[in-house]
């Protein structure tokens, strides 16, 4: 786990000096994780594949910024602004196709968008969460990071993280154990 | 992940719930897990991976022209401020302060060194000035055309004082 730690933070001192091989790796080691954390929230592949390609763009433009502490905790304290960013931006084009052309019109549109992929059975049961319980419970699974970062990240006391996560567990166990 | 293992997810459950909870959030905690690994979510296709890396390659001069940038800057901060400290230095150090006297003294009398009045001073500078002022007058007087006669009758005069002087001479 040492030498693990010590090769991370050379890529990080790489990537600080602009080394495309280091930016490379970095992208090779949170891709997957990273490209999970974003499909379990918007639950489509091109979405996912758009927010993972500007998560690391981010990445080139803000790692000059990043201090030191948990690489995981800054990578994913950015996924998560990028999803947040993708949430508010998707309900703006919502409340724009709801104006022109009705509520009708725009179900139509996302449920289209949901059939042109196969759906696994935890996505479906994922969709009866709210989005933030949602957002909890994938941050802790893909981003591996502790109780107390999560918190951190978002500024909230580490009481109130664990009770949201652990309404969020319990519900979703019953979801897809029911 | 170094934190996640190292958290002591018990003894933390333990001081917000009690012990029933504590297990049941511990026994939830686990069983999702492992609904979401039987569950994996689709992994990235090798060709945005390539994009991704093609499209970090891209971004890299820009990254790069920031970082001279701001190199740059850092630079001329720091050597605005060790322009500045020089500067406050020799301030500080080049000012007598209140406790220190530099003692000096002059060979001229401080009257007449400050005064704008040489000739009145002394006497031999004022001798001394006369005569340069009649020299310049008989330059000018000589120098101009308008007193051209004025000159010949000069020379004349000097020519007949030689003569004059001549003969005497002679005459013993």
């Amino acid at each position: 786990m040492k030498m693990a730690n010590d090769d991370l933070a050379r890529i990080i001192i790489g990537c600080k000096d602009g080394d495309a091989k280091c930016f490379a790796a970095i992208v090779d080691m949170y891709a997957s994780r990273c490209y999970g954390y974003f499909y379990r929230l918007t639950g489509n592949n091109d979405t996912s594949d758009e927010l993972l390609s500007e998560l690391f763009v981010k990445l080139v433009e803000k790692i000059g910024s990043y201090k030191g502490g948990s690489f995981e905790s800054w990578l994913f304290k950015i996924a998560s602004n990028i999803f947040h960013d993708h949430l508010r931006s998707k309900q703006r084009r919502k409340k724009l196709l709801e104006a022109h052309h009705g509520q009708l019109e725009a179900e139509k549109t996302e449920q289209a968008r949901s059939d042109g992929e196969q759906v696994d059975k935890l996505q479906i049961q994922l969709r009866r969460l709210d989005a933030d319980t949602r957002e909890l419970v994938m941050l802790r699974f893909y981003s591996q990071l502790s109780f107390k970062e999560i918190a951190k990240m978002r500024s909230e006391p580490i009481g109130t993280t664990l009770a949201k996560t652990h309404r969020a567990l319990k519900k979703l166990r019953e979801l897809m154990e029911g | 992940m170094k934190d996640r293992d190292k958290e002591n997810l018990n003894e933390l459950l333990e001081k917000l719930f009690d012990g029933e909870q504590a297990r049941n959030y511990i026994e939830d905690a686990r069983k999702v897990e492992q609904i979401l690994r039987q569950y994996p979510a689709p992994e990235p296709d090798d060709m945005l991976i390539a994009n991704i890396k093609a499209e970090v390659v891209m971004r890299l001069p820009v990254r790069r022209a920031h970082l001279a940038r701001r190199k740059l800057y850092e630079v001329a901060a720091v050597a605005a401020v060790v322009v500045l400290a020089a500067f406050a230095a020799v301030r500080l150090f080049d000012e007598p302060g209140p406790g220190r006297h530099v003692y000096s003294a002059s060979l001229i009398p401080k009257a007449i060194w400050e005064s704008q009045d040489l000739a009145a001073d002394d006497e031999n500078l004022a001798v001394f000035q006369t005569e340069i002022q009649q020299i310049e007058e008989e330059m000018l007087a000589l120098e101009s055309d308008d007193n051209s006669s004025e000159s010949d009758t000069a020379i004349t005069e000097l020519e007949m004082e030689l003569i004059e002087n001549s003969s005497d001479f002679w005459k013993g």
